[in-house]
């Protein structure tokens, strides 16, 4: 999946945002002081910031900081009620809600709780993701297929959900996700499920989706997952925007997870490197 | 356009709700069932009540009785006189004898008292018909308005209270009809789309999901209106075939019953169908506008 890039240009504005409002040549995702609020309750509070083509980017904050309205607002499953939220160049506030599963068909999710359709096998489970968008048979297979193997899942394509493990289940999940080669993937606590061993070869797996040029939103409450990140990371709280990191120079990433939690430091600097990630171009 | 994934994908998922809601399933369509048979019940007293006023007002008619005194050349002359009035078909004469031997007819056993009487008692009288648009209380009461102010004329019979009151229980009881077939109509509605939004619930993750890959709401919604079509067609076939049954019963014991036409009937097989699409669409409208809880 090659990164795509945008012909259009724009003098970039604050935050990826041109000077009429609109999102900078390399953001994909774009918030413009953006409030959300949900049965007269504010969820998001003036919201500005922009990720670019390609980034993985860290969304973290306690529970009900608003990590996940900001994933929603993305998906336009939620549509803000001030300021502007533009995805792949089509802005929310003027978007025709018809044409919402067109830009879903863009989007992979992978959520804490999986969820996979429990009477149907894995394969099944990815195949739906292309039925639902008209791919044709034979490419379905083709497709299946190859995304089974990235996700080393293949040998079990016909299992139901029930036979396999949490991590398993989130792999078929992100293979469902990954399926039809989405621009962006949003993860809302894909690891909350899971042990800190499987949670770890996850995080590992959205590198890997990364790698291959697709924009990742991570949302996560757990610190210890945060301290690995080499990438960027925004911090909500209280439906704000805190801060907005970004770690130039990676994180000795070599300790993972495993190490952080149950590994003395030393133990965990010791560890075999890994290679450095490389960054992506930000907005 | 949907290709040939697609459309075995949803002709699938449409008959696979019957196998996993099979309870359900059936309730619906024996709701539905039932609510078309009291509507079709309903449509068929309606349908009878007009026959039976329209043969009705095929009788509609006037006896127009004569004063005795008069002249043979003036009983002669009211015939074209009652011929040019608004609506008269036809003037038929019956004499004084006439009537009596129709009368002693009628009496049948009794009818020797008549010799106890020393003169005929029956006036001479015509006998006044009408066309087929005249058949109507109005225009039969106008022509005896005007005939009653004659001379000649000594009493005017008219059949008309039996068919005023038949008409009047005939308006009431299309309008008490009306209201009850929409009374029923909603209620169907109402359930079946309860109903729906059962086996939708049943089926909330694999529309949540359908809404995260990017299906549209005609793609989720596709297998819903076709289950409830079908369950439609079902109850549809169901109620008419119980209804032709009761209706070949009660034919043999009630001569000249009005019942459907294959027509009719198909029209009604339609109807349900129709209502089980309704219900299924206002269950899924709802539904589609909620949020995919992302």
């Amino acid at each position: 999946m090659a990164t795509k890039k945008t012909t259009t240009q724009r003098r970039p504005g604050p935050d990826g945002l041109g000077a009429s409002g609109a999102a900078d040549g390399r953001a994909i995702i774009a918030f413009h002081h953006v409030d959300l609020e949900y049965d007269d309750q504010m969820a998001l509070s003036d919201v500005t910031f922009s990720v670019a083509n390609g980034e993985f980017v860290c969304l973290t904050g306690p529970s009900g900081a608003g990590k996940s309205s900001i994933l929603r607002l993305v998906a336009m499953d939620a549509f803000p009620t001030k300021g502007q939220v533009i995805v792949r160049g089509m802005p929310a506030t003027r978007m025709n809600r018809g044409r919402v599963p067109e830009l879903r068909r863009e989007i992979g999710f992978v959520f804490q709780d999986f969820r996979l359709l429990e009477d149907r096998s894995v394969e099944e489970n990815v195949a739906f993701a292309q039925l639902v968008v008209g791919v044709p048979h034979l490419q379905i297979l083709q497709n299946v297929m190859r995304v089974l193997t990235q996700v080393g899942l293949y040998d079990k394509r016909h299992r139901l959900p029930r036979q396999l493990s949490g991590g398993e289940q989130q792999r078929v999940a992100i293979a469902r996700a990954m399926v039809n080669s989405p621009k962006i993937l949003l993860a809302d606590e894909p690891t909350g499920n899971l042990d800190p061993v499987t949670a770890q070869e996850i995080i590992d797996l959205l590198f890997r989706v990364n790698d291959s040029g697709t924009c990742v939103l991570f949302s996560t409450h757990d610190h210890e997952i945060v301290k690995t990140f080499g990438q960027r990371v925004l911090v909500v709280d209280g439906g704000k925007l805190l801060s907005d990191e970004r770690r130039r120079v990676p994180i000795d990433r070599s300790a993972s997870l495993v190490d952080h939690m149950y590994r003395a430091p030393a133990e965990a600097a010791g560890a075999v490197q890994r290679p450095a990630r490389k960054e992506p171009v930000h907005a | 356009m949907l290709n040939k994934a697609q459309v075995t994908y949803l002709a699938r998922e449409s008959l696979a709700g019957f196998s996993r809601r099979k309870l359900t399933t059936g309730v619906t369509i024996l709701i539905m069932a039932s609510a078309l048979m009291v509507l079709a019940v309903l449509t068929l007293v309606t349908l009878n009540l007009g026959t039976l006023l329209e043969t009705a007002r095929g009788g509609l008619d006037l006896r127009v009785y004569l004063r005795d005194d008069l002249p043979s050349e003036r009983l002669a002359e009211l015939r074209p006189r009652l011929l040019t009035l608004p609506g008269v078909q036809q003037v038929t004469w019956i004499d004084s004898e006439a009537a009596l031997v129709e009368f002693r007819q009628q009496l049948g056993d009794d009818e020797p008292l008549l010799d106890l009487l020393d003169r005929n008692p029956l006036p001479s009288s015509y006998h006044v018909t009408f066309t087929t648009e005249a058949r109507n209380p109005d225009s039969v009461r106008s022509v005896r308005d005007e005939v009653s102010r004659w001379d000649e004329v000594s009493e005017i019979l008219f059949n008309q209270e039996w068919v005023d009151a038949l008409e009047r229980w005939t308006f009431r009881f299309q309008m008490a009809s009306l209201v009850a077939g929409l009374m029923v109509f909603l209620a169907a509605i109402f359930v079946i789309s309860n109903t729906v939004k059962l086996t939708i619930a049943s089926s909330a993750r694999i529309i949540q999901i359908q809404k995260l890959v990017g299906a549209t709401n005609a793609f989720i919604r596709t297998p819903f209106l076709c289950e409830g079509a079908v369950q439609g067609l079902l109850a549809g076939i169901l109620a008419m075939s119980l209804l032709a049954i009761a209706g070949r019963i009660l034919g043999h014991s009630l001569g000249g019953l009005v019942f459907f036409s294959p027509a009719q009937l198909m029209g009604f097989v339609l109807f349900c169908v129709t209502l089980g699409l309704a219900g299924s669409w206002a269950a899924m409208r709802k539904y589609l506008t909620l949020r995919s809880d992302i």
